[in-house]
């Protein structure tokens, strides 16, 4: 099945490429390396304040995070196809007219997914750091093990979700029960006197203490869960027929305070239907948010904890402002080119659904607000989140219009983007480092936000919109 | 208003391809117009240009009186479509996907207007069905439905009729006619000719983005010429040519 795999890698580039021309895709990469290799002078810095071991650790979890969040999106139930490819034809419907089976196509797509990522996340990101090291003091030696162990790191995040992603295509009892027992383990592991468990995982192993059996270990913490995967994958039965009672004039009247409620009560029926309101909470927002929190811990000892709160609180803003994503990964604008609707009004719409969603990262922000310092700083706390993940999404709208997923991979939008929420970001970071209050002056973000959504619906609104 | 769609030198290019060639032709209100030309020939562009689905690149066309490029939301507020592809939205079901389309419309009692055509078209057994689910026929035969549902002037449909059975076939036909009996203007683009002999009454012939012919299959009939074959022979002429 070479010919398979070798024709959808083909693919995977020109459904990027076509989107916004072979160069700036093509360029992805290389910003990758050019901000990891000018990040590596920094190395010096970081050691002051954070011990090298430390580091290790959060750059291994950021690329399980990643692994995670490759593997996550898109991969739910049996809507994987339909979800990410929308109206397109793609190889992974080979299946309706060649004698290839449904596993082996899953097992091709599994396979050129990674190939595909590693070649544009992770081997970006070793070569900024070796090509850097010469400079930085760091071996050689090092900057392979690195580059393995974050390649291991990578594939551990991702096999994990794809275990779980098949597990929830099958039964979401099973899912659950094994999300249970992974958390009590996980919870026994790290909070057991004595143990630093984090040590111990595998891929983070390979960098610090290397052999060929930690190495092999690792290969096998993600060969199992992919194997399992293949073997417990589903194609889709097409035996009973599921039928819905109508939800779309009763759910349009509960929402009539939004603009356009007919919309919005489609997106919300779409997203619970697909299977991706719950899948994409879990994989794309409270598994990522995990990760991260776990890793700023860490910083916990290095400055104060409201801090690192706060922090964490703009990071949630920002994952938060993904959710825009997943309310325009799985809608294509054909579905509605035979209605007067023009892009500005759906993009309305899809803030209004996004606004709907919210309710999750507010429950999310409060809970770890409490309990992390009690109620002094929850105003604070839902403030500067509001107005981060605002902010954010006002960005994305400007730079991608209806198409955020695939767009982020063009390197132009891409850095801006950085730019256009780096700089705002880390000068509330600044502020915050003065005063944990200084967080309300996140409400001035409210005034770049509305004029970048307006500026986005006016050239939105004079582009021909993709359809496949 | 006695054309209800007029272009003049109407182009459209992506990249180096021109899919629609200066193009100047009107439709009159009240016709039953069907476009038509072999594959790739700029029909199914000629539709997403008038519905204002895609920009123009050069020339202007008015769909009733209203300039394509300034208003395509107005344009798609007044007509019904038809796409080539179907397209319903996955997750929702078809009277879901009716119901709102008629909520978008604003029409009233849409209950009422979506069971009409759950009967009319004979698919009441698959109204509770994701639109994922739904075979092609009964995709096409919803959005059809869509198209209908606020009664317009004007219905611009791009391959009517590929996914249905001869039955449906003779019935949406049949529809049609009466449809545009009553006042209404369809303009359909196909391929399939023995269609277009049998229900248009205006038809033009679109040949590699180009615009060959225009003309009555009245005027055809008299001379006694069928309109395969005179499809045909203009499309000799113009490659001889």
């Amino acid at each position: 099945m070479f010919e398979l795999f070798t024709n959808m890698m083909k693919e995977e580039w020109r459904l990027h490429s076509t989107m916004f021309g072979s160069i700036s895709f093509a360029l992805f990469p290389v910003l990758i390396f050019a901000i990891v290799f000018m990040g590596s002078f920094l190395l010096p810095l970081f050691r002051t304040t954070l011990p090298g071991g430390d580091l290790a650790v959060i750059v291994t979890g950021s690329f399980i995070l990643l692994g995670v969040m490759v593997g996550g999106f898109g991969l739910l139930g049996n809507e994987v196809m339909n979800r990410r490819f929308g109206q397109a034809s793609l190889l992974a419907y080979s299946s309706r007219s060649l004698p290839i089976g449904e596993r082996t196509i899953f097992l091709n797509f599994v396979v050129k997914d990674i190939v595909y990522y590693i070649v544009l996340w992770v081997f970006p990101f070793a070569a900024g750091f070796i090509v850097a090291s010469p400079f930085t003091g760091v071996s050689f030696s090092n900057c392979l093990l690195l580059t393995l162990s974050l390649t291991l790191s990578f594939l551990t995040g991702l096999s994990a979700i794809f275990l779980l992603s098949t597990l929830y295509s099958r039964s979401k009892v099973i899912l659950g029960a094994v999300l249970f027992i992974a958390l009590v383990v996980l919870g026994i592991l790290l909070y057991s006197q004595g143990i630093n468990a984090i040590s111990y995982f595998p891929p983070l192993m390979v960098f610090r203490q290397f052999s060929y059996g930690v190495t092999f270990l690792a290969c096998l913490l993600i060969a199992v869960p992919f194997t399992i995967s293949i073997l417990i994958y589903s194609p889709e039965s097409t035996g009973n027929v599921k039928k819905y009672r109508n939800m779309i004039p009763f759910l349009s009247e509960k929402l009539g305070f939004f603009p356009v409620s007919p919309l919005v009560a489609k997106d919300l029926v779409d997203l619970w239907r697909s299977g991706g309101g719950v899948g994409q909470v879990l994989f794309s927002f409270l598994l990522p948010l995990g990760l991260i929190w776990f890793f700023l811990a860490v910083l916990g000892t290095l400055v104060p904890p409201v801090d690192v709160l706060l922090v964490f609180v703009i990071l949630t803003g920002i994952i938060s402002a993904t959710m825009y994503t997943w309310l325009t990964s799985f809608d294509s604008f054909s579905s509605y080119a035979c209605l007067p609707i023009g892009v500005s009004t759906l993009i309305t719409s899809k803030i209004c659904s996004f606004t709907v969603l919210q309710a999750i990262p507010v429950v999310f922000v409060s809970l770890v607000t409490l309990a992390a310092s009690g109620s002094a700083y929850l105003v604070p706390s839902l403030v500067l989140w509001c107005s981060i993940t605002y902010y954010a999404l006002a960005v994305t709208v400007f730079l991608t219009g209806l198409s955020p997923s695939v767009l982020v991979y063009d390197v132009k939008v891409l850095f801006a983007f950085l730019v256009l929420t780096g700089i705002p970001v880390m000068v509330i970071i600044g502020l915050l480092l003065v005063s944990p209050y200084y967080s309300l002056s996140g409400v001035l973000l409210g005034i770049p936000a509305w004029i970048l959504v307006h500026a986005g619906y006016r050239r939105w609104d004079g582009k021909d919109v993709a359809t496949f | 208003m006695d054309h209800i769609i007029e272009t003049t030198d109407l182009t459209k290019r992506y990249g180096n391809t021109t899919a629609v060639d200066h193009i100047s032709f009107s439709v009159r209100k009240g016709a039953l117009f069907g476009l038509l030309g072999p594959n790739g020939s700029g029909k199914t562009t000629m539709i997403r240009m008038l519905t204002g689905q895609t920009r123009v690149t050069s020339g202007s066309a008015s769909v009733l009186g209203i300039d394509v490029m300034a208003d395509p939301v107005g344009i798609r507020s007044l007509v019904g479509i038809i796409p080539e592809q179907e397209t319903p939205p996955s997750f929702l079901t078809a009277e879901e996907y009716l119901s709102f389309a008629g909520a978008i419309r604003k029409i009233p009692d849409i209950a009422e207007v979506t069971s009409w055509w759950f009967r009319f078209l004979d698919f009441e057994d698959k109204r509770d069905v994701l639109c994922k689910d739904l075979s092609r026929g009964t995709r096409q035969k919803l959005m059809l439905a869509q198209a209908f549902l606020h009664r317009p002037v004007l219905a611009l449909i791009d391959e009517p009729l590929i996914n249905f059975d001869p039955v449906m076939q003779k019935k949406v036909k049949e529809f049609f006619v009466s449809y545009v009996r009553d006042g209404g203007t369809i303009f359909i683009s196909t391929h399939i000719l023995e269609i277009a002999e049998e229900i248009c009454s205006e038809f033009a012939i679109l040949d590699r983005g180009k615009l060959l012919y225009t003309g009555k299959t009245g005027e055809l009939a008299e001379k006694k010429q069928h309109l395969p074959e005179f499809f045909f022979s203009r499309l000799q002429e113009e490659s001889h040519g």
